[in-house]
């Protein structure tokens, strides 16, 4: 069984595996005392509950865990686990990295495409399992969820939460939520679709890797991606919580933060906030909708 | 990483020993001039680029290049870095962001000539960044926009082969130790941004050129390897690392050029006199410190507060010894190639492992180090990377680490005194003082 770690992973590939649990989970409510003695103040706890569940040994069950370099905390948790079983501190399964390359260059889709290849390869998938994998994963892209109900719905933005607990503050409101979870952002192969049948599937899944990224260091305009979804959903507020880890999406904040004005869209921006939002953001984000709803 | 050591900000100034640091310092203070005539006063093109990209390929074109961190360090000597914060935070970004990498682009953004070094930076041609962490490309990318240019991103690709001895081969089997797929990924890079700037600045790409000067650079990086290898092995350490930094990063902005070469050389030349002389950075040298990260560059007088209370020497920096395994390489007829395989870890091995740990703790043992010194910027994942497992690995050695919370270019949480006292009772606790 393999587990990942990351955003923009070839999902198509995973699924190929028949043999994918998902991203790998955590905990943030509780200590991480082995994975504080390792990894520095900057590292989002996500990555600290899954250093100690490696370390105690709750991983154990997986032959594999795949890490995206898409995410700099990601990258940096594979080398810390790679060092850490070498050194004979940690055991668990093994630790493999995944190239994404975003930059809008063809040496970065080709660059892309080799480490597609290397990967199916170490997984033992052959180009026909690839294909198969493709058609499944297309399946999933054409339903793309939808959040029901009658009451306004609130966006959440900026960086992904742990879990779905800053969309239940948003319920308990009286609003619906919509946006990713850090998981669900992971899990999401994007309503792009890869080609089918196209004779080289490596290529074909890098290509469509490449375009639509949608990871901390995709490139895009991530103002506009942002209003647009806004739109999409017909949110009638935004929610922009930044965790105090976030050091990529946090710099398009301004940019957004005007892009909302602009479509008069009201907004709350919850910057430098605790993970396990239990700094008050619940208060903040009550106040803030039942002002709205009156 | 390169990096640049700037005049006084807070702090205190640091002594000097050698006669070559106040030349370097003056060529420098000089060709900060040139730089801003043929930038701002005659319109050259011109790039900004991080550290840790291809400058060689800006010399080959005779295309000025501003280094950010050496940006970054310029206007914090100006003691601007506390009114571009404010920028930023009245642009709506936190004050948690990077410090390091955008002090520039909250230049740009606060848009005030009277204000800013050079009347602040005009149009560049191009902005050059490798996507070693989260931020870089953001920050790079609203810098160009903001400048009415263009960022041309260069990517940061994984690295399977581990090799924690890296530094013993890098130097001829460059291609083993740092991946073929790296290394061609990073040369067709750099032929993209040869293209791009032959484009748009008329002048011609050279590979012979770059071969003459890649040979330059090996015989510059030759002279500074030297003279780190005979101050790991004195007793006392003849320099400290207050004027190895210097006499290391100021050649190697301009590395390569006759300059550069000439100066690296009565470098390690002055190095030898006061080895063979038996002179040290400090009269009753007694405990050998290390330090890890980037400079205080507006307290360098910090590495020299302890020598005379205590006799503790700053012996190490990596910015000096970096220059052996990192820059020297054997070209093999391809130093396009070689070039990329220069380029393409240099941030990784001093802030990942294996290569981080594995450098530095045997670093360690052949400079005798007694003790060591990490710098943790709170707000800088990168610069924070690898330093735990480096501590854990040094204290395995036998080398008992402080690690000080502290930015290499905002002074506000930084105190001259108590950073000293800090460092004093570490070694009194560690039973070296």
């Amino acid at each position: 069984m393999i587990a990942y770690v990351g955003p923009d992973l070839p999902q198509d590939v995973l699924t190929a595996t028949g043999a994918c649990s998902g991203p790998v989970g955590w905990n943030v409510d509780r200590p991480f005392p082995a994975a504080d003695r390792w990894l520095e103040s900057k590292f989002p706890l996500w990555t600290r509950s899954i250093l100690q569940d490696w370390s105690d040994g709750a991983l154990d069950g997986l032959d594999a865990v795949l890490f995206s370099r898409g995410d700099d905390a990601a990258q940096r948790l594979y080398y810390y686990i790679c060092e850490l079983r070498q050194r004979g501190e940690i055991a668990g399964p093994e630790p493999m990295i995944f190239d994404t390359a975003t930059i809008q260059r063809a040496s970065s889709v080709a660059h892309m495409g080799k480490a597609i290849r290397r990967l199916a390869e170490r997984l033992g998938i052959d180009d026909d399992a690839l294909e198969q994998g493709i058609v499944a994963t297309n399946a999933l892209r054409l339903a793309a969820p939808q959040v029901c109900g009658d009451a306004p719905l609130c966006l959440l933005g900026g960086t992904p939460p742990p879990d779905a607990r800053i969309h239940a503050m948003i319920e308990a409101a009286g609003w619906r939520a919509a946006g990713p979870t850090l998981a669900q952002s992971w899990q999401n192969p994007s309503d792009l679709r890869v080609e089918e049948g196209s004779g080289d599937p490596c290529a074909a899944i890098a290509r469509q890797l490449h375009e639509a990224a949608q990871g901390s260091r995709a490139f895009r305009d991530h103002a506009d991606a942002l209003s647009a979804q806004a739109r999409q959903v017909r949110a009638s507020a935004v929610l922009l919580w930044f965790a105090e880890e976030d050091e990529a999406r946090i710099w398009h904040l301004p940019a957004q933060r005007d892009a909302l004005a602009d479509a008069n869209i009201p907004t709350l921006i919850l910057t430098r906030r605790d993970w396990r939002a239990n700094d008050g953001v619940a208060e903040d984000i009550t106040k803030f909708l039942k002002e709205l709803k009156a | 990483m390169n990096d640049i050591i700037a005049p006084r900000a807070t702090g205190q100034r640091s002594r000097k020993d050698l006669a070559c640091t106040a030349v370097a310092s003056a060529y420098q203070k000089q060709f900060g001039a040139d730089l801003k005539r043929r930038v701002v006063d005659e319109g050259e093109p011109f790039a900004i680029v991080q550290a840790d990209t291809p400058h060689e390929i800006f010399h080959v074109m005779d295309i000025p290049i501003i280094t950010n961190q050496w940006w970054s360090a310029y206007i914090s000597a100006k003691q601007l870095s506390g009114h571009y914060f404010d920028v930023m935070a009245r642009h709506g970004y936190p004050e948690n962001s990077c410090k390091y990498c955008s002090l520039g682009l909250a230049c740009t953004l606060a848009n005030d000539p009277k204000t800013a070094p050079w009347g602040g930076l005009p149009k560049p041609t191009v902005l050059v960044a490798r996507l070693t962490c989260d931020c870089i490309q953001h920050v790079f990318g609203q810098w160009a926009q903001a400048l009415g240019s263009e960022f041309f991103p260069m990517e940061a690709p994984a690295w399977e082969h581990k090799e924690a001895h890296w530094f013993q081969h890098s130097r001829s089997a460059w291609r083993r130790v740092y991946e073929p797929d790296r290394i061609a990924l990073m040369v067709a890079e750099m032929r993209d941004l040869i293209s791009l700037l032959e484009n748009r600045t008329g002048r011609r790409f050279d590979e012979a050129k770059l071969h003459h000067l890649m040979e330059r650079i090996n015989e510059q990086e030759g002279y500074i390897w030297e003279a780190a290898q005979a101050i790991g092995s004195a007793r006392p350490c003849p320099v400290s690392i207050a004027e190895q930094m210097p006499n290391t990063m100021i050649p190697q902005w301009h590395r390569g050029s006759d300059w550069a070469v000439a100066h690296a050389r009565r470098f390690r030349d002055e190095v030898m006199e006061r080895v063979a002389s038996g002179a040290g950075a400090a009269d009753n040298e007694r405990i050998r410190l290390m330090w890890i990260g980037a400079g205080v560059w507006h307290d360098p007088g910090f590495y020299q507060a302890l020598e005379e209370r205590l006799g503790a020497v700053f012996v190490w920096s990596m910015y000096m010894p970096f220059a052996g395994p990192q820059y020297i390489r054997e070209l093999q007829g391809q130093p396009m190639d070689a070039l990329a395989s220069r380029i393409c870890s240099m941030n990784e091995v001093l802030h990942l492992p294996p290569w981080m740990n594995g450098w530095m703790t045997s670093e360690a043992e052949r400079c005798g180090i007694d003790a060591c010194v990490i710098l943790l910027p709170p707000d800088n994942r990168l610069s924070q990377s690898g330093t735990k497992l480096t501590a854990l690995s040094l204290e395995a050695a036998g080398v008992p680490v402080l690690a000080i919370d502290a930015d290499m270019v905002d002074a506000a949480n930084w105190n001259h005194d108590a950073m000293v006292a800090m460092v004093a009772d570490f070694l009194a606790a560690r039973g070296l003082a």
